[in-house]
């Protein structure tokens, strides 16, 4: 028999279509799994044909939501708590960083001449949905690759880390939220140093990973980010310690972490293009030579 | 074409909804798939191979505009809409209670599956995944079979549109 016979036969045509399809999904997920680009430029032109139609809801769902709570429910009252919110959020922000800043002064005085050389530049961007489905927390939000936003790139809030890009398009992209499972961000704990991983934990709830037994860390700690991985300056704050768990065997200890941002209600957040620059102290760099690190 | 085309739109209008509408509601953990119960109604209106493009395309969807990585739902959302239309012969689905716990049945299979293959292909042990089975995937499955006979009802008028019989022009097309 013929190949075409063989296809256009109705006898064989239904099961071939079907193994062919679930092929297909394979390939996909292989691909994905590759991080192939041809699946890249798809997904782009795919987000950016779905994307507009979701920035379109977003807006109306805002505008009824705002129309509703501006001026039929409370006239003023919620516009006064929005901006107080914000304001106490700053000031924590400045809390945590001024904190941050004390203890890394106290450090390096006595070890090191540190010398920060730039300051981070962020975009702001609107978050214009949500994951659609109940397993992985992501976001989609209102700038893509024209405004300069790349894949691994941080997003912050003023409150604090919010997760990390992981698709983009042109004017779209996708953040993958500090909470997912497949989320993992170098981090510190403030108060003893002690590092570690943070590690999404599916609900508004992430786990410290890799935090040596031997590190002392208590409920209330703060967590921030240690800056390793370049793409998360140092220091912003992550969230707060709510569970130590140190049963059991082996080199490490478990601690569960609530995050300083409320990821369930996101409506504006920050993409940090350009990470924080810490340049080496003088001793390390003449070592190095003329290699600088970007 | 009009048959892909707009069930296609439809299908984009859901993922609009799921993830713009829905969130907003103050339980969104337990918020309905659209997406699924689409699929699923796919299943039953349409013929394999049309429906098998939109049931991929639908799953393709979910997995752009998820934090999921790797693409689970294209192959998740194939396997539902072949297993629906396998299956429609040889289920009653006319009350309310049979829909309800046909797609209780359905959701729940595919968060099955779904949870096999993350601690299969993801560094993600199945200790942290099973608890999410009680707190996310049965409320989500339970307010999805509850959803579920409305849009039946909305699909098959909306079928009417597409196929003059639905059901026979199905049978006609193989």
């Amino acid at each position: 028999m013929r190949i075409r016979d063989f296809f256009l036969s109705r006898r064989y045509s239904l099961p071939i279509f079907i193994v062919l399809f679930l092929l297909l999904a394979l390939i996909l997920m292989s691909l994905r799994a590759k991080q192939r680009k041809g699946v890249d430029f798809f997904d782009a032109f795919v987000m950016e044909v779905c994307s507009p139609f979701q920035k379109g809801a977003t807006f109306m769902i805002k505008t009824v939501q705002g129309t509703f709570q501006q001026y039929v429910f409370l006239i003023g009252l919620e516009e006064e708590n929005r901006r107080l919110k914000q304001k106490i959020a700053q000031l924590q922000e400045q809390n945590h960083q001024m904190k941050e800043m004390k203890l890394a002064n106290e450090r390096l005085r006595e070890l090191l001449q540190f010398r920060e050389k730039n300051s981070s530049s962020m975009i702001g961007a609107e978050v214009i949905a949500r994951d659609p489905s109940s397993w992985f927390k992501s976001v989609t939000i209102d700038k893509g690759e024209r405004d300069g936003v790349k894949k691994g790139m941080a997003v912050i809030s003023s409150a604090g880390v919010i997760g990390q890009i992981l698709k983009t398009a042109s004017h779209y992209a996708i953040v993958l939220l500090l909470t997912d499972y497949n989320s993992a961000i170098d981090s510190i704990v403030q108060r003893t140093r002690a590092k570690a991983i943070v590690e999404g934990k599916g609900e508004n709830r992430c786990q410290l990973k890799y935090l040596l037994r031997a590190d002392e860390v208590a409920v209330g700690d703060i967590v921030v980010t240690a800056g390793l991985g370049g793409n998360f300056p140092k220091g912003l704050m992550i969230g707060e310690i709510k569970r130590v768990d140190k049963q059991g065997h082996g080199v490490f200890q478990y601690a569960e972490l609530a995050p300083s941002v409320d990821l369930t209600k996101l409506e504006e957040v920050f993409v940090i293009v350009e990470p924080l620059l810490i340049s080496p102290p003088q001793e390390e760099r003449g070592k190095k030579g003329k290699r600088t690190k970007k | 074409m009009k048959r892909l085309v707009l069930p296609l739109f439809v299908g984009i209008l859901f993922l609009v909804v799921q993830t713009t509408f829905l969130p907003f509601f103050p339980i969104h953990r337990v918020r309905p798939d659209l997406l699924l119960i689409f699929t699923l109604s796919l299943g039953f209106l349409f013929p394999p191979i049309s429906g098998g493009i939109l049931a991929f395309f639908m799953g393709y969807l979910m997995d752009l505009f998820s934090g999921n990585a790797l693409g689970f739902y294209v192959l998740s959302r194939s396997l539902v809409f072949f297993a629906v239309h396998f299956s429609k012969e040889r289920v009653y689905l006319e009350g309310f209670y049979s829909q309800f716990l046909f797609a209780f049945i359905f959701a729940i299979g595919e968060g099955i599956f779904i949870l096999i293959l993350m601690n299969a292909l993801q560094p993600v042990t199945f200790v942290k995944l099973y608890p999410l089975f009680f707190t996310i995937l049965l409320p989500q499955s339970f307010f999805t079979g509850l959803v579920t006979p409305f849009f039946f009802l909305l699909f098959k008028k909306g079928a009417l549109l597409l196929f003059r019989q639905p059901e026979k022009g199905i049978k006609e097309r193989g």
